[in-house]
């Protein structure tokens, strides 16, 4: 089997009034390395003096997990360098940080001052268990609490900011807030509901819910809420291209009968060639074709799924992708980015025969040429998308 | 039934097939029952040089090079007279 998808996101919620929020949320995956690093951060307070201080927590401590630094002198280090609280004599820096293995499955989860993390394997609980702790004789009244956790495949880390389990306080029914029991028990209900549920979905309703049962459904405190969620990959397949070689083609239109994934072709004659292989037809809505945005309506190609114009379609679709912004996009450039945003491994199968009639000077716009297009694709979708992206030539 | 197909792919929606996309909402009432207007990806006509220039669309599977709303009229009212005198 593939190696699992590590599907990182989070759902943050301002406090009411604040310009800032006061969390900070930050992940990365080193290049090169199959590994996940996610640090939370909560700063004293709240708006920009709050949002300033556990900015440089989560920046500090992502920098040295990176480089692999001693963990007790790094927090000394981040305690250090961010201004103590007036009132409380100390640097108020809680975190959680994450740094998990992608291929084997094993986790360290660092935490300090921020609320117990949560791992669900299905909806069943597995404990926490703290295999160590750590004081450090400069700052004795912070203590570090360190578990070394085995994720499988299907499992999901859920850590958060109080803001998410002290919500409710203030009401009858929450006299101490939901806490950590309250939000166990509703991500296991949302899981039990929905057993696929996206990190993304699951995170943004802990955090909505957090925040509707505040007094008055008021954000009374920033609200922070990450979820980790190991999956088997989702697999999209992009198509583009005919090939270079006509004798290729039946190995390369085999490529469009899904197996496992979804599949996307993008071109004319890449679907005239799929077509004619595998004997399936091509059905476009032309009543799309109004509302395409300047782009040729997308279609549906029969046991195979979406079929689109190539290049000016790709070209939009990097475009908006740069951009990070598409709510108004086209309908074929909206239909990929969609099956996009719910993949986590994106294969492109690109032909590289050059079509001569793209290189008409009558054409009224320069075409880009499909290789350059892939590549501004590859780049984004793996650095601002966190999609891993294999790309192959025919 | 007539069958009209318009090419959708990028040389011919760039030079001018994408005005032609709307082409069936503004057919005579009295001509939509006996055509049927498809889209398909791509002729495969741009890739041949002998074929005249894009934008393509086939009428009854005759293949129109340039083709405009004023030439896919022309054709399409023959072939419905020719309908009619069928009929
Ligand atoms: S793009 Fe129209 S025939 Fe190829």
């Amino acid at each position: 089997m593939a190696e699992p998808f590590v599907e990182m996101e989070y759902c943050q919620i301002t406090k009411d009034g604040q310009c800032a929020c006061g969390d900070d949320f930050q992940w990365e995956k080193p290049a090169g390395e199959e590994r996940c690093i996610a640090v939370l951060s909560d700063g004293l307070g709240s708006g920009i003096k709050a949002n300033l201080l556990a900015n440089m927590t989560t920046t500090m401590a992502l920098k040295f997990m990176r480089s692999n630094k001693p963990i007790l002198r790094s927090a000394e280090i981040i305690m250090d360098s961010l201004p103590v609280c007036e009132v409380r004599k100390i640097s108020y820096a809680t975190f959680t940080i994450v740094d998990l293995s992608a291929a084997t499955g094993r986790a360290r989860v660092i935490e300090m001052g921020n609320p117990g993390y949560i791992q669900l394997r299905g909806e069943t609980e597995i404990p926490p268990c703290s295999t160590g702790n750590l004081v450090s004789s400069r700052w004795p009244d912070r203590q570090m609490d360190i578990s070394e956790i085995q994720m499988a495949v299907g499992d999901r880390l859920i850590f958060c900011s109080d803001g998410v389990t002290q919500a409710g306080l203030g009401r009858p029914e929450y006299r101490f807030g939901w806490r950590r029991q309250g939000l166990l028990e509703f991500a296991r209900e949302l899981i039990l509901a929905d057993p696929g549920i996206s990190a993304r979905d699951l995170s943004r309703t802990i955090a909505f819910n957090a925040m509707s049962i505040n007094p008055d459904r008021r954000c009374v405190d920033d609200i922070t809420c990450a979820v980790i969620y190991l999956r088997k990959p989702r697999t999209l397949r992009i198509i583009t291209g005919p090939p270079f070689h006509k004798e290729d083609d039946g190995a390369f239109a085999a490529l469009a009968v899904p197996d496992g994934g979804k599949v996307i072709v993008c071109g004319g004659t890449t679907a005239n060639i799929i077509t004619r292989v595998l004997h399936r037809e091509v059905h476009i809505d032309l009543k799309l074709a109004c509302c395409s945005g300047g782009l040729p309506p997308p279609g549906r190609m029969d046991g195979v799924g979406l079929v689109t114009e190539g290049i000016l379609t790709l070209t939009r679709v990097a475009g908006l992708l740069e951009a990070h912004e598409w709510e108004d996009a086209p309908a074929a450039a909206r239909e990929i980015i969609g099956l996009i945003e719910e993949s986590d491994a994106i294969e492109f199968v690109v032909g590289t025969k050059v079509n001569e009639a793209h290189q008409d000077p009558k054409l009224p716009v320069d075409l880009e040429i499909r290789r350059n297009i892939i590549k501004r694709l590859h780049e984004i979708l793996e650095k601002d998308y966190g999609k891993k992206v294999t790309v192959r030539y025919f | 039934m007539i069958d009209l197909e318009i090419c959708c792919g990028t040389t011919c929606y760039m030079l001018g097939g994408a005005a032609l996309l709307e082409l069936e909402k503004a057919l005579p009432e009295e001509w939509r029952q006996l055509v049927d207007v498809r889209a398909v990806p791509c002729t495969d006509a741009c890739a041949r040089e002998d074929l005249g220039r894009a934008p393509f669309v086939r009428l009854n599977g005759e293949l129109i090079a340039n083709a405009t709303r004023e030439k896919i009229y022309l054709r399409l009212s023959e072939l419905v007279a020719a309908a009619g005198g069928e009929k």
